[in-house]
């Protein structure tokens, strides 16, 4: 028993530990998580080691992952991809006031979702899923946030059937150059360039 | 290829920690290692990992997976040790930081560079 009859013990509750291992990326998860467990001194000091290291471990962790070039590519296929489909299915999409920014939501979201489900995949065999799951997770996202920009005034969701056909184009096209530039921890040892 | 005029402070006491933990170099001891070198100041565990993680990715220090143990509940320790492109890299900014104290000592004076020899000497102990 430590002072005012509070409970000490020399480890970190299980439940808090499974709460930070779900939040650090796989890649680094196993010594941080160790280095954590022996650094617990007290529930407070456990708490704070954990809220100055997990978001430093994710952001690193999508540096070694993410390829800005790649990343670029992807963004602009996904952004004229989304434009294309709202102009498709309404032709006066590209005069009406912030268009753009109207497709620039979904793009983004969707590149976001990627990069976070790269830094959260383990490194390893390459598997064409795990290249796809990427964008799909990201356009599972895309329309959620549209969902919720439906529920206001609607004015920066896209059309729902210029979403649908943006989604399929950007899922193809992503998917595309997701093949030929793979997540960097996916690449073969020394290789820069495409991989096709 | 990375040089020293690519490193910066911080990642010279990672490397400078490394260098002196040699066997026993993994994040919790490098960071103890990293306040003591930066002379008790309070310094981020998680500032630690982004410049192992940049430092390995230049190539200049190397890590792998040790066998789990009880008291960090089972896990495994990432431990590291300094590549050959490390070593020269901390040679240089050595050399560096030598050269940068003998231009100081010159300009003000021998006492004053005895005087700070004498409180880096106690400070040490």
């Amino acid at each position: 028993m430590g002072k005012r009859g509070e409970v000490t013990s020399s480890a970190p509750s299980k439940l808090a530990e499974i709460f930070i291992e779900l939040l650090v990326p796989p890649a680094c998860r196993e010594e941080v998580i160790g280095d954590l467990h022996e650094r617990y001194t007290t529930r407070q000091r456990y708490f704070l080691d954990a809220v100055s290291v997990v978001p430093l471990v994710i952001l690193s962790r999508i540096r070694r992952v993410a390829d800005p070039q790649a990343l670029l590519m992807e963004a602009m296929v996904l952004y004229l991809s989304f434009t294309a489909g709202a102009w498709f299915q309404d032709r006066t999409f590209l005069h009406q006031e912030i268009a753009f920014l109207r497709s620039a939501i979904p793009a983004v979201i969707v590149v976001f979702a990627s990069v976070v489900e790269d830094a959260y995949s383990t490194s390893g065999r390459r598997q064409m899923t795990k290249l796809f799951r990427g964008p799909l997770l990201g356009i599972g996202a895309a329309y959620l946030s549209q969902t919720v920009l439906s529920l206001g005034s609607g004015a920066l969701a896209l059309p729902r059937w210029g979403m649908l056909y943006g989604s399929g184009l950007g899922l193809l096209f992503a998917s595309i150059l997701r093949i030929g530039f793979p997540p960097i921890v996916d690449r073969p040892l020394g290789a820069g360039g495409p991989a096709f | 290829m990375a040089t020293s005029d690519s490193l910066g402070q911080f990642e010279q006491l990672v490397l400078t920690a490394i260098l002196a933990l040699r066997e026993d170099a993994y994040g919790v001891t490098i960071h103890s290692k990293v306040e003591e070198l930066t002379g008790r100041r309070s310094v981020s565990l998680g500032a630690v990992y982004v410049t192992l993680d940049r430092l390995e990715d230049k190539g200049l220090i190397s890590s792998w997976l040790s066998d789990p143990t009880a008291e960090r509940g089972g896990r495994a320790k990432r431990c590291y040790t300094l590549e050959a492109l490390g070593e020269r890299a901390l040679q240089e900014s050595a050399a560096t930081a030598r050269r940068i104290w003998d231009v100081i000592a010159e300009v003000w004076g021998k006492d004053w560079a005895r005087e700070w020899g004498k409180r880096w000497g106690r400070e040490a102990r």
